[in-house]
Parts: C-alpha cells; sequence; structure tokens
C-alpha cells in the first residue's frame, strides 16, 4: 500500500513537471505565432499594424503576469481547454483530439496487446523447446519480420491487400457513407478498416515480443531455481510457466510499458498511409500545418500517457516482484 | 537392505561442436539403507556431475553413457520424463549447491512447498500448511518464513528452507550438493550440523558432495573420493583419515593442518609457534633487508611508508527508510609496518572488505584518519587516488570474475606495467615477463599469450597476484585471495605470497575468515566482529590460545578431518 502511494505520489509529481514544461518552452522560444504569420503575409507586400492587431485579437495573445498565464494555463489544462485549432477552425483542440483518440487507442491499443501476449507466448514455446522446430521457426521469422520498417510494410500490404487484390479498403477507419455509431454494422465496418493498419504493426512488433521473451526465458531455465523445481519433480508445465517464464516476464514488462505508452502518439507512419483518422494522423496534420495549439495538446497528451503506462507497469511490477516492493 | 547400486557408470558431455569429454568413468558402488557417504573431489573431479546423475538430474549435454543405476531395484539412468517425475516422491532429492539461489524469488516460501504438495498430491490439501510448518521446524526455521518471499531472508536460513523442500518429498535418497559452500564461515558449521543431525533422525540416505574433505571426514561416515572422474577411493572415514590408500588422497589430506597447532605444516609452506619473537621486537625489521640489492632499482626514491589507521570508523546510511545506520566499521586502529603482514580475520559482515575499502580509498572513513605514510587516504582527490593506486594493489577473491575474460595475460599484465610503471615497448614487455617468471608462470611466453579461460583458478590467481605487483606497490590487500582455489592449489598461492612479501618487502593485509591461511602467512592478526576489533596480537599466539568467545567460535569452524574420531 505504501508502495502505492509512492507511485502516485511520484507520477502527480512527474505529471505536474510536464505540463509547466509544456508552457514553459514555448515561451523560452524566439518568436511567436503571430510573427509566423505575419512573416507569411508580408511576402505579399507591406503588412499594416492593423492587421497585425486583427491577427493578435484573433490568436488571443496572452495578457497580464506569467504567474496569472501560468494559473489559468493550468486551469484551463484542467478543464481540457486547449483552445482552438487553426486548421480546422472552428473546431475546437480537444473536440478533435476526443474525436481521434478513440481510433487510435482501440485500434493500436488493442494491437499492441496482442502483439505483447501473442509475442511472449511464442518466446515461451520458442525456450521451452529449445532447438526443436518450435523454436527455430518463430525466432527466425520474428528475426526477418522485426527488421521490416514500418511504412515499408504498411505500404506493401496496401499494395498487394488494398490495390492489386482489393481484399481491403485502402483507407479511413470507417465506410464513406457510414455514421460513427455502436450498431454491430458499423463495429464491423470499421474492424474491417482496421485489418490492414493493425496486420502492419503486429507483423513488425511481434519479432521483437517473441526474441525478447525468448532469451531472457532462455537465460531463466538455467537458474538453480528452475533445476531444483524440477528435482523436486514439479510438473513440467509449471515449472515453465510458474518457475521460469514468471521470472523471464519481468523484463519485458518494461519494454511493455514503453510501447503502451507509444501507443497514443508513436502510430504516425501507419496511420499516415493508411489515413486512419487516429492521433498519429492528427499530428500530422498539425505539424505540416503549424497548428500550434493542437501541436501542444497532442504533445502534452503523448507524454501524459507515457507517463500513466509507465506507472501502471511500475504499479504491476510491483506486483509481480517482491523485490522491487522494498 | 541396498539403496542404491551404481554399477560401472560413465558419463560423457557432448557439447556441440566440441570434442566429447568424459566426466565420470566406471563408477562402482553401493549404498545402504540409512548410510551417510561422503564424495569428495576439486574442482573439474566429476563429483558433481554424478551426483546430478544419481538424482536424475543429467541434462545435455552431458549424458550417461554406460552402466547401471540401480535405485531400490529400478534402473534409473534411462528413465525418463513422467516416469522419472514419480519417483521423485519418497525416491531421490537434492539440494543444490547454491541454494540462495535455488528459491524462486517471486514466490512465498509457502507456495514453494505447496507446488510441490500440488505435483505428487501426496499430501491432503487440510494438511499441507500444516506439514510445511512442521518441515521448516525440522530445519530449525520458525513458521513465519512461510509467508516470507526468498530475498527477505538470509543465505543460510535459504539453504535451510530449500533442505526443507527436498524433506517434503519424503526422500530416501537425498544428495547435498557442496550444500554449505556459498555460505558464511559460522553459518556453514550451523547448516552441516543441522544435515547431521536430520540424517541422524529420520533415517533416510544422504550423498554429501564437497569439495572439502575436512567437511566430509567431519559429518560423514564413510568417504568415496574423486579425482578425474575416477573414484580413487573408498572407505570408512576413519580409515582414510589414518591409513590412506590412494596417493591422491593423500595429497588431499597433507593440506589439512590444526591452526591451533605448535607447528602447523603445509606442502611448502612451515610455520612453527617458536619462529614467533617472543621479545616484542617486530617480526617486520628483517623485511628491509629481504628486498634483494638487484631489485632495489625500482624502488629508488621511494620511502616506505606504514599503514596506519587511527579510531577508524564507517557508518553507511540506512539501507530503508526508518531503519537504523548500520556500522560497518567501529573505531578501529591499527598499524602495519613495511614489510609487515597482517591478518583480518571474521565472519562476513564483520567489516573485514569495507577496511579494505577505506585503505584503497574506495570509501572515506566517517570518522578517524586512514593514512599510508604521510597522506591521509581518506582526503585524497583525483591525481592523489591515482598516486595511491600504484602503493597500494588489490588481490580479489574470485579470480575468474577479477581477470577480463576477452584479454591476454599479456594485455592484462602491460596495462599497469605501462600507466604505472612509466615503461614502453620493450622494455615494458620485459617487465611483463618478468613478472609472470616471479609468480611461477613459466613458460612466460606461452603463458602471455593465454586468455584468461585457458587458465585454472590457481593460474588466474597468479595473474592477478602478477598484476597487483606491476606497479611495485608497497602494500598488498589480499582479499580472501585463496577461498575460490581448489585445496590443493591453495597452499602454492599462500607460499607465493609468502615469498613475495620476503623477497620485495611489500607490506601484506590479508583478509580472510580462514584461519589456517592466516596462521601460515601473517605475523600478526586482528579478530574482527561487528566492525570492532575484540582480539589482537601474534597470529601464532592468538590462534594458539584465544581469549575472546568469537575466535574460538571461528577456531571451531574450522573443519578437522581428526575431529570426526569423536
Amino acid at each position: 500500500m505504501r508502495y502505492l502511494l509512492r507511485k502516485i505520489g511520484l507520477l502527480l509529481l512527474t505529471l505536474w513537471a510536464a505540463v509547466t514544461l509544456n508552457f514553459f518552452l514555448p515561451r523560452m522560444m524566439p518568436g511567436s505565432p503571430t510573427d509566423a504569420a505575419i512573416a507569411k503575409l508580408a511576402q505579399n507586400g507591406p503588412v499594416s499594424p492593423a492587421t497585425r492587431a486583427a491577427i493578435e485579437a484573433q490568436l488571443g495573445v496572452p495578457t497580464g503576469n506569467i504567474w496569472d498565464q501560468y494559473v489559468a494555463y493550468l486551469g484551463n489544462v484542467l478543464t481540457l481547454d486547449f483552445g482552438i485549432s487553426y486548421t480546422f477552425f472552428p473546431q475546437s483542440v480537444s473536440e478533435l483530439v476526443l474525436t481521434a483518440l478513440p481510433w487510435t487507442l482501440v485500434m493500436v491499443g488493442v494491437v499492441t496487446i496482442v502483439a505483447f501476449v501473442l509475442g511472449t507466448l511464442l518466446g515461451v514455446l520458442a525456450a521451452w523447446k529449445r532447438g526443436t522446430f518450435l523454436d527455430s521457426l518463430p525466432t527466425l521469422t520474428g528475426t526477418f519480420t522485426s527488421a521490416f520498417p514500418y511504412f515499408w510494410t504498411a505500404l506493401l500490404l496496401l499494395f498487394f491487400l488494398g490495390y492489386v487484390l482489393q481484399w481491403f479498403p485502402t483507407s479511413g477507419a470507417y465506410s464513406p457513407r457510414a455514421t460513427p455509431n455502436l450498431s454491430p454494422e458499423f463495429i464491423a465496418d470499421a474492424a474491417y478498416h482496421a485489418v490492414l493498419p493493425a496486420v502492419t504493426i503486429l507483423i513488425t512488433s511481434l519479432g521483437g515480443w517473441i526474441l525478447g521473451m525468448r532469451n531472457t526465458m532462455i537465460n531463466t531455465l538455467g537458474d538453480d531455481y528452475v533445476t531444483f523445481a524440477e528435482a523436486n519433480g514439479l510438473k513440467p508445465r509449471a515449472v515453465a510457466l510458474k518457475y521460469a517464464a514468471r521470472n523471464a516476464i519481468l523484463p519485458n514488462l518494461t519494454g511493455f510499458g514503453l510501447a503502451l505508452g507509444g501507443v497514443v502518439g508513436g502510430s504516425l507512419l501507419v496511420e499516415r498511409v493508411f489515413a486512419y483518422p487516429g492521433v498519429g494522423y492528427l499530428l500530422y496534420n498539425a505539424v505540416t500545418n503549424q497548428d500550434f495549439p493542437l501541436m501542444q495538446a497532442l504533445f502534452l497528451m503523448i507524454t501524459v500517457s507515457v507517463l500513466v503506462a509507465n506507472f501502471i507497469v511500475d504499479v504491476l511490477y510491483g506486483y509481480l516482484d517482491p523485490r522491487t516492493r522494498r | 537392505m541396498t539403496l542404491l547400486d551404481v554399477d560401472d557408470v560413465s558419463i560423457v558431455y557432448e557439447p556441440r561442436g566440441a570434442e566429447p569429454v568424459t566426466a565420470v568413468r566406471g563408477a562402482t558402488f553401493s549404498l545402504e539403507q540409512g548410510e551417510f557417504v561422503g564424495l569428495v573431489g576439486e574442482s573439474g573431479s566429476g563429483k558433481s556431475t554424478l551426483g546430478f546423475a544419481l538424482t536424475g538430474l543429467a541434462k545435455a549435454p552431458a549424458r550417461i553413457s554406460s552402466g547401471r543405476i540401480a535405485f531400490d531395484g529400478t534402473d534409473i539412468a534411462h528413465l525418463d520424463g513422467e516416469d522419472l517425475r514419480r519417483q521423485r516422491r519418497g525416491g531421490f532429492a537434492m539440494v543444490l549447491q547454491s541454494g540462495m539461489n535455488a528459491l524462486n524469488p517471486v514466490r512465498t516460501i509457502a507456495n514453494h512447498f505447496a507446488d510441490i504438495f500440488a505435483a505428487h498430491e501426496h499430501v491432503p490439501r487440510g494438511r499441507r500448511r500444516e506439514r510445511a510448518v512442521e518441515l521448516v521446524e525440522k530445519v530449525e526455521l520458525p513458521a513465519s518464513v512461510l509467508d516470507r518471499y526468498p530475498g527477505e531472508l538470509s543465505g543460510g536460513m535459504r539453504q535451510r528452507v530449500a533442505i526443507a523442500l527436498a524433506m517434503s518429498l519424503d526422500p530416501r535418497l537425498l544428495v547435498f550438493d557442496e550444500p554449505t559452500t556459498a555460505l558464511d564461515v559460522l553459518v556453514q558449521r550451523a547448516v552441516m550440523d543441522t544435515i547431521i543431525e536430520l540424517q541422524r533422525e529420520e533415517n533416510f540416505t544422504a550423498i554429501l558432495v564437497s569439495h572439502d574433505l575436512g567437511v566430509v571426514l567431519e559429518s560423514t561416515a564413510r568417504v568415496l573420493v574423486m579425482h578425474d572422474g575416477v573414484i580413487v577411493e573408498d572407505g570408512p572415514s576413519a580409515r582414510i583419515l589414518t591409513d590412506p590408500q590412494d596417493d591422491y588422497t593423500r595429497m588431499l589430506l597433507s593440506h589439512y593442518a590444526d591452526p591451533r597447532a605448535e607447528v602447523v605444516e603445509l606442502p611448502g609452506l612451515r610455520v612453527a609457534g617458536s619462529q614467533i619473537s617472543t621479545t616484542g621486537e617486530p617480526p617486520a625489521e628483517p623485511a628491509t633487508d629481504a628486498a634483494p640489492s638487484g631489485r632495489a632499482g625500482t624502488r629508488t626514491g621511494r620511502t616506505r611508508a606504514a599503514v596506519v589507521l587511527d579510531g577508524v570508523s564507517k557508518v553507511y546510511p540506512p539501507p530503508r527508510r526508518g531503519e537504523d545506520p548500520v556500522t560497518a566499521v567501529d573505531d578501529v586502529s591499527f598499524t602495519i609496518e613495511p614489510g609487515d603482514a597482517l591478518a583480518l580475520v571474521g565472519a562476513s559482515g564483520s567489516g573485514k572488505s569495507t577496511i579494505a575499502k577505506l585503505i584503497t580509498g574506495v570509501e572515506r572513513p566517517t570518522a578517524g584518519t586512514v593514512r599510508l605514510g604521510d597522506t591521509d587516504v581518506g582526503s585524497l582527490r583525483r591525481a592523489g587516488l591515482r598516486r595511491l593506486r600504484r602503493d597500494v594493489q588489490m588481490v580479489f577473491q574470485d579470480p575468474y570474475s577479477a581477470l577480463n575474460p576477452l584479454h591476454s595475460v599479456e594485455y592484462t599484465l602491460m596495462r599497469p606495467v605501462v600507466n604505472f610503471g612509466g615503461l614502453r615497448g620493450r622494455e615494458a614487455r620485459r617487465r611483463m615477463l618478468e613478472l609472470l617468471e616471479i609468480v611461477g608462470l613459466t613458460p612466460v611466453e606461452q603463458f602471455a599469450a593465454k586468455l584468461p579461460h585457458q587458465l585454472s583458478g590457481g593460474q588466474r590467481q597468479r595473474v592477478v597476484i602478477a598484476r597487483a605487483l606491476a606497479c611495485d606497490p608497497q602494500v598488498i590487500i589480499a582479499d580472501e585471495p585463496v577461498s575460490m582455489l581448489d585445496v590443493s592449489l591453495r597452499a602454492g598461492v599462500l607460499a607465493l605470497i609468502e615469498d613475495l612479501r620476503e623477497q620485495w618487502g611489500v607490506s601484506l593485509l590479508f583478509i580472510t575468515h580462514d584461519l589456517l591461511s592466516a596462521r601460515v602467512v601473517t605475523d600478526k592478526i586482528l579478530v574482527l566482529n561487528r566492525g570492532r576489533v575484540v582480539e589482537r596480537g601474534e597470529t601464532a599466539q592468538v590462534l594458539r590460545f584465544p581469549e575472546d568467545d568469537y575466535t574460538v567460535e571461528l577456531l571451531d569452524a574450522v573443519p578437522q578431518p581428526g575431529r570426526a574420531a569423536d
């Protein structure tokens, strides 16, 4: 319990630090969004002070001292008010993010978890049956596929399965005619659209989990407690799972935490290739259009999700490994 | 009744892509129900391989190539899978060498018992907790350990748990593979006593696999001696002690001596109590003359300095919040005059190694001063520490991890010669070869080219010693330099250390728990208990006529082959 409280305290502290950095860093950078807009306009001729005032009024130049700004900012963050997007005017940033988030969370999140679970199980099997076909097949395939770059796999799948064979749709998260709702038909449609991006992520990330688990488990198989468990006549399945795999999974959990944290921001390329309306695609749009409010909100969200994912893994770790609890 | 009948068993190691090696050759013996037998041999003798085979744990690349291991009439040498697993209850069990690591770090002790009970279903569900309590109490542990994780127990407690787990199978044959080797001296003794008592009460047949003939002769009634995969001797302990038949056994026995005796003799080493001066004159005096004049060149311009510790304490911050700070060293003062040899003895946790760290400048004292000549070691910064490293060198306990496995002996020795000796090119190489010659690794050119894994433990330790000598130090700190070595190699390394001190006038701080080696290489001794000095004086005097209870306890923990008689 004290372990949990300490971890929660640590999480709150790092969250505050991240939010604060997100406030100060842009203010420490030279230039401002207004300057950027005026510089663009200046290419077509002189800009009058009135235009400048109009742009400032539109963007909302901060007033008051920095402390008041900071307090106002904290209040805005807590109420999820990140302003209005430049690109998708007049939609608010939080509205945009909240529409994009479920797509990414469900598609990338589910795939990441599936890849971890499947890869770990295959890794356990490979290590336990070391030197057999069950070891060499997943290990070799895994080594091969994990060397593929995301976007390359994505383009390959898109071309063959989407364009040539036309088995799967080539873009979007659902059919153009459908409207998002929770009816079975729509969910089936969305799942159908998610297949290609999901398979892309699965193919490129599965190998890492298989190899990582296999190699750590081969180490734990050589540990004395495994030999002793065998000497005591435990059933092979118990030795493999409760003794060898149970200890081998610990270092892999850290990797899983990082992967989970990366779910929110890390699928940019895949989402771009498949024009999948998730957070990655939104971030891509924000960056190419210099949409500062949107970028700031997305960066903050990515940071926060990494922190939260790490917190979850930390807590899980404490539960799974008694040695870290102290 | 014959419980175990081993008939002409050979075991080969068949590593992939390498020549097969025969580890055990034609082992033949049988054990009666209730016998307690020792299986002794040095590293590489095949004793553990045989022990694993007897409990059905021989795994690839090891393979039982021929022979029969009949356990209660069934041949288990070629039993497999489920049949073998069933034999493990009420059959044969094993306690591993490193009992500390034999427990799953993420399962509570109670769960370890539960796993075994679930695997064999020989204890009814409702009685399992009760039975686990019974078992841990048998090994003299409180029932509360059941709810703990292995990481929360000490090494000795973990080994006791491992024994209790093996006992939970109701074994008829129990093989102990070096059950106390990784433990602290005093704990070793206590765990060994528990094993002996258990065997007597439960009357199972037991095999004690050990490298230490002393321990085995003390605890078992019959001893098998293994050498190079062959059982060279098999007889009652008493007879082996008085009338060993094999040369190898005789050689092993010659390496045991009582540190309390008036004259202590080891092959190549002889120390008599009468050698110790009674006039109070420090025996360090002749060391200055002992340095051969031919070597004086390497020492020119450098004065010999004494190591002086004055009222030194070292307090570490509490390991966890809310606990007390740890006082590792508590108000210790001593002086090592140039060329003198001082033994620092005590069980683990007594502060011996912390003192070494203080003298090498790795740690700074919390109170008091550590001086080498005029230098205050505790206040040295970067450059000063670098100079100190030239004067104070360490010989580490574990020669297997003290050498970088990727570097040749030549490279390892050249580093200090170049960095501290200031020699370059051919001169440096000559010095390197000279060092090998000094530590007796000849032909030197051949040894210079070798990698650590091509050397035996004793040879590795000689390289470590040569490395320590490379920068011509004034003080050598040897931290348990022989405890990882086979008994037959120890005397050689000890003799080398003794020689070096006499020839080169190096001062020696000899840290050990092994009183016998302290007796043969040092003149003075300091007994530490929980960071405090409990006894000090001439080594022979202190060991022969100890005054403090703790010293007596340490002395009693030294295995004495002869003690089996009583």
